[in-house]
C-alpha cells in the first residue's frame, strides 16, 4: 500500500501570492463599495478554458481585456488537498450540479480557472472524425484538421502537453492490461503538466502548480499585460444598444456565492466575448433575452454521459494516488459516427474516498464493505459520445423562476442502451484482469463474483433514469457554431448570429460533443477564434 | 446568503416544485394521483413547518429526525442506532453539505424532506406510517429498498439524492476515512517550504 500522507509539501511557485510585485489588477467584487462602471476593448465574460485562452491572446496583441467570474479566487497556497473544502470552493454548486430530474450529476469547475482548474489534465486534440462530421453535417467552415493543427501545436507548447511519461498508476494500468488482454486497442494520455509530482489530486486543485491550467498560465500572462481580473462577479446580462452588444452587465457575489451584494460591475466594451461554458454562456443569452429567431439558445446541450464500474481486487490499487487519468481505449468510440449503438470512450477517475462514496450509488452493505476495500477498488468509466445520431439531440438549458440555469438533458432508450453495453464491456474487462468481484452501477445491482453472474444481471436489470448512475465532466454545446442560422447561434468564428459585437469562445460552441475530453479542443478553437477578433483592432 | 424564512417561501414558490408535480403526474400507477394530491399537502405543511433545528443552517428538526433514522442503514456496518456522535456528526455534515451546494439543490433536498416527513406520503412511499424516530433499522433498510426499487422515478430519485448525500456527509469526515484505508492526502504547508521527501515521490523534469 502507497502512503503519501506522510509527505509534506509547501509551493513556492503560486503566481498570485506576487500578485501585488507584479502590478496585477484583481477585484474582489464583494469588497466593492460601490458599483463599478468599467470600459475595455474586450470583455470576457468566464476564465475557464475559453475565457483563459482568449484573455492571454487578445491582451498580446495589446487590447484591453476585463475578464469577469462568478467564482472564487483560489491558488496552490490554498490547495490542500482535502476534498470538502475543493468541492465548496472550485466546483459548481459545490458539485451538486445535476440535470433537471436529478439523475446525472454534472462536475463543472467555477473558480478562477474554471474547469481547467479542477480537471484531470487529459488531453486530445479534436478527433478528425468529429472535425468532418461537423463540416459534413453541421454547418462548420475552417475547422478541418489542418487548418485547426497550428492552434494546437500553439496551445500544446504554450501548456507543456505531453505524452504522460511515468508508468501508469494501478487504476490506470489495469485498463491497460484489460484492453490487452480482450484485444482492444489503447493509448497513453497526454497532459497539461510542468513538474508533476504524480500524486493524484489534480481535481482538489493541483498543490504544486504542476497542472497548466488557465489559473496558472494564460491568465497570470493576462495580469502581466494590464487585464482586469474581476472575481465573484456574475454577469447577468449583455448589455445590448440597438443591435450592437456594448458590454457586460454583473452582479457582485457574497463570499459564499450565494448571494449578491446589491453592487452591480458594468463593463463597456468594444467587443463581448462569453466564455461561461456550456451551461452558462447559453443562460446569459437568454437572460439577456437577445434575439433568438429560431430558437436555437440553450438547445443541443451535450454532457459525454458516463457510467462506471467497480471492481475489487486482491491487491493494491490505491486509485486515489497518482496521475488520475494516463491510460484511455477508443475502441468502441468510432465503431460508427451516426449510425448504430451509441460509441464511448474508456478511461479511468480517481477515487477520493467522499468522491467514491458519492458515485457508488448504493447505501447498506453495498456500499460499506465495498468503501473498506477502496485500497483494492479499481473503477471504469465509459464516456458516451452524445449528438452524433439521430436518437441523441442532446438537452436544453432553461433559467428557473430565479434566472439560475436549468439543464433538462434526460438520458432515453438509445443512451440507456449504451450504459448497458458499456457495463458489459467494462465489467468483463475487469473480470479479465483478475478481479474478485465487480458491480455495474445500477442502483440494485451487488458485488458480482463472476463474469457469467454479472453478466446475466447486467442483460436482466431494469434501465431507466436514476436506476443508472450517470454523471457528466464535460458540458458542450448550448451556442452551436455554424453558418446556418436555422440550426445555430453563432457563426463558425463565434459571432453571435443576430447582434454585432458579441462572441462565444468555450465548449457551448460545440455543435456535437467532442467524443474526448474537451480542454485541448476549446484551447484550439478559441485561440483560432481569438485571432481573428484580435485582428479586427488591427484592420 | 439566503435565511431559512427566505428558503422555505423559496421552497413553495420554486419553479423546481411545479416540475417535479408534473413528474407526480405522469405516473401511471392507480395512486399517483393520490400521490401527487398528498405531496401537494406535503409541500404546504412543510411552508408551515418549523425553522432549522439548533445548530443547523437548513435541517429542520423533523429533517434531523428522519436523517438519524437513515444514517444506520446507509452506513451500515460503521453506524448502530445507539451511536449518537457518530449520526450527530454525519447529519451535520449533511447541513455543511448542503451549505455548499445551490439554493438549486437545497430546494430539491428539501422537497424531498417535506414529503418523507408528510405521514399520508411517507407511509405511502416508505412503509413507515408512524414517525422516523420510532422506526428500526430493519424499518429504514425496508423504506430504502421502497424508494430504491420502486418503478416511480421521483421516488428513484429521492433514494439517490439520500444515499449520495448520507455517504458523502459521512466520508467527508476526515476521523471516519480509517476504515476505508485511504492514508490522506499528503500535508500541505504554507509559506515557501517546497519539500518533497527523497525516494516517496518523483517529479518528472
Amino acid at each position: 500500500m502507497t502512503d503519501l500522507s506522510t509527505i509534506t509539501l509547501g509551493s513556492t511557485t503560486d503566481p498570485y501570492r506576487k500578485a501585488e510585485e507584479r502590478g496585477w489588477d484583481i477585484t474582489n467584487a464583494t469588497e466593492l463599495a460601490a458599483p463599478l462602471e468599467l470600459e475595455a476593448d474586450v470583455v470576457i465574460v468566464g476564465t475557464g478554458a475559453g475565457g483563459g485562452t482568449a484573455a492571454e491572446n487578445l491582451s498580446k496583441a495589446g487590447l484591453s481585456v476585463v475578464l469577469l467570474e462568478a467564482g472564487p479566487l483560489k491558488s496552490s497556497s490554498q490547495f490542500d488537498m482535502q476534498e470538502r473544502a475543493a468541492y465548496r470552493d472550485l466546483y459548481q454548486e459545490g458539485t451538486g450540479r445535476a440535470n433537471k430530474s436529478g439523475s446525472i450529476t454534472i462536475l463543472q469547475g467555477r473558480s478562477v480557472g474554471g474547469s481547467t482548474t479542477v480537471n484531470w489534465t487529459t488531453s486530445f486534440r479534436t478527433p478528425p472524425e468529429t472535425l468532418k462530421f461537423w463540416a459534413d453535417s453541421m454547418g462548420v467552415t475552417g475547422c478541418s484538421v489542418e487548418e485547426l493543427a497550428p492552434y494546437f501545436q500553439q496551445m500544446e507548447t504554450r501548456l507543456n502537453i505531453e505524452k504522460w511519461g511515468m508508468p501508469p498508476n494501478p487504476n490506470n494500468d489495469t485498463l491497460r492490461a484489460a484492453s490487452e488482454k480482450l484485444g482492444y486497442s489503447w493509448a497513453t494520455i497526454h497532459r497539461n503538466v510542468r513538474g508533476c509530482l504524480n500524486l493524484g489530486y489534480c481535481g482538489l486543485g493541483c498543490p504544486v502548480d504542476a497542472k497548466q491550467s488557465m489559473l496558472v498560465t494564460t491568465i497570470p500572462t493576462a495580469l502581466d499585460n494590464k487585464a482586469k481580473l474581476i472575481h465573484h462577479a456574475r454577469a447577468e446580462r449583455v448589455w445590448v444598444e440597438g443591435d450592437t452588444v456594448v458590454g457586460v452587465e454583473a452582479s457582485a457575489l457574497t463570499p459564499d456565492g450565494w448571494g449578491t451584494t446589491g453592487k452591480t460591475i458594468k463593463v463597456r466594451a468594444a467587443r463581448t466575448v462569453l466564455a461561461g461554458g456550456g451551461i452558462n454562456t447559453p443562460a446569459i443569452l437568454l437572460r439577456s433575452k437577445v434575439p433568438d429567431p429560431h430558437g436555437r439558445i440553450g438547445k443541443r446541450t451535450f454532457l459525454h454521459p458516463t457510467t462506471l464500474s467497480m471492481g475489487i481486487y486482491d491487491k493494491g490499487i490505491d486509485p486515489y494516488y497518482g496521475a488520475p487519468q494516463s491510460i484511455y481505449s477508443d475502441h468502441f468510440q468510432w465503431q460508427t459516427i451516426d449510425t448504430g449503438p451509441v460509441n464511448f470512450k474508456l478511461e479511468v477517475p480517481p477515487l477520493q474516498p467522499a468522491f467514491a462514496a458519492a458515485f457508488y450509488g448504493a447505501g447498506g452493505d453495498m456500499l460499506t464493505e465495498s468503501m473498506d476495500k477502496l485500497i483494492n477498488t479499481q473503477c471504469m468509466i465509459a464516456l458516451m459520445r452524445d449528438g452524433f445520431d439521430e436518437r441523441s439531440q442532446g438537452g436544453s438549458i432553461e433559467l428557473n423562476d430565479r434566472g439560475e440555469p436549468i439543464i433538462d438533458y434526460e438520458l432515453n432508450s438509445y443512451l440507456l442502451e449504451g450504459v448497458r453495453r458499456a457495463w458489459h464491456t467494462m465489467v468483463e474487462m475487469q473480470f479479465a484482469t483478475g478481479a474478485k468481484t465487480a458491480r455495474p452501477a445500477h442502483k440494485e445491482a451487488e458485488h458480482y463474483r463472476s463474469w457469467t453472474e454479472a453478466k446475466a444481471a447486467i442483460a436482466g436489470f431494469n434501465y431507466a433514469p436514476h436506476k443508472v448512475t450517470v454523471g457528466s465532466a464535460h458540458v458542450m454545446g448550448g451556442s452551436a457554431m455554424g453558418e446556418d442560422e436555422t440550426r445555430s447561434v453563432t457563426n463558425s468564428d463565434g459571432k453571435f448570429h443576430h447582434l454585432s459585437n458579441l462572441y462565444v469562445m468555450d465548449g457551448s460552441l460545440f455543435p456535437t460533443s467532442i467524443g474526448a475530453n474537451p480542454q485541448l479542443s476549446i484551447y484550439g478553437l478559441v485561440l483560432k477564434l481569438s485571432t481573428k477578433l484580435a485582428s479586427q483592432f488591427s484592420a | 446568503m439566503c435565511s431559512t424564512k427566505d428558503l422555505r417561501v423559496g421552497v413553495c414558490s420554486s419553479t423546481r416544485m411545479h416540475t417535479d408535480r408534473r413528474n407526480f403526474m405522469k405516473l401511471s400507477a392507480a395512486g399517483a394521483a393520490a400521490l401527487s394530491t398528498m405531496s401537494t399537502g406535503a409541500w404546504l405543511s412543510g411552508c408551515t413547518s418549523s425553522n432549522a433545528a439548533s445548530g443547523m443552517r437548513f435541517l429542520r428538526p423533523e429533517d434531523v429526525e428522519l436523517l438519524t433514522a437513515l444514517t444506520p442503514s446507509v452506513m451500515a456496518g460503521h453506524v448502530g442506532p445507539g451511536d449518537t456522535d457518530k449520526i450527530d456528526r454525519t447529519v451535520k455534515s449533511f447541513d455543511t453539505l448542503l451549505g455548499d451546494t445551490s439554493q438549486i439543490v437545497v430546494d430539491l433536498v428539501m422537497q424531498a424532506f417535506d414529503v418523507l416527513n408528510f405521514m399520508p406520503t411517507r407511509g405511502l412511499m416508505t412503509g413507515q406510517w408512524s414517525s422516523w424516530s420510532k422506526a428500526t433499522v430493519q424499518d429504514t433498510d425496508d423504506a430504502l429498498g421502497r424508494l430504491r426499487d420502486s418503478n416511480i422515478e421521483p421516488l428513484n430519485a429521492i433514494y439517490a439524492a439520500l444515499i449520495r448525500l448520507i455517504a458523502s456527509g459521512y466520508y467527508l469526515v476526515p476521523e471516519y476515512l480509517a476504515s476505508t484505508g485511504y492514508p490522506g492526502p499528503p500535508t500541505k504547508v504554507q509559506g515557501d517550504l517546497a519539500q518533497v521527501e527523497a525516494g516517496k515521490v518523483e517529479g518528472t523534469p
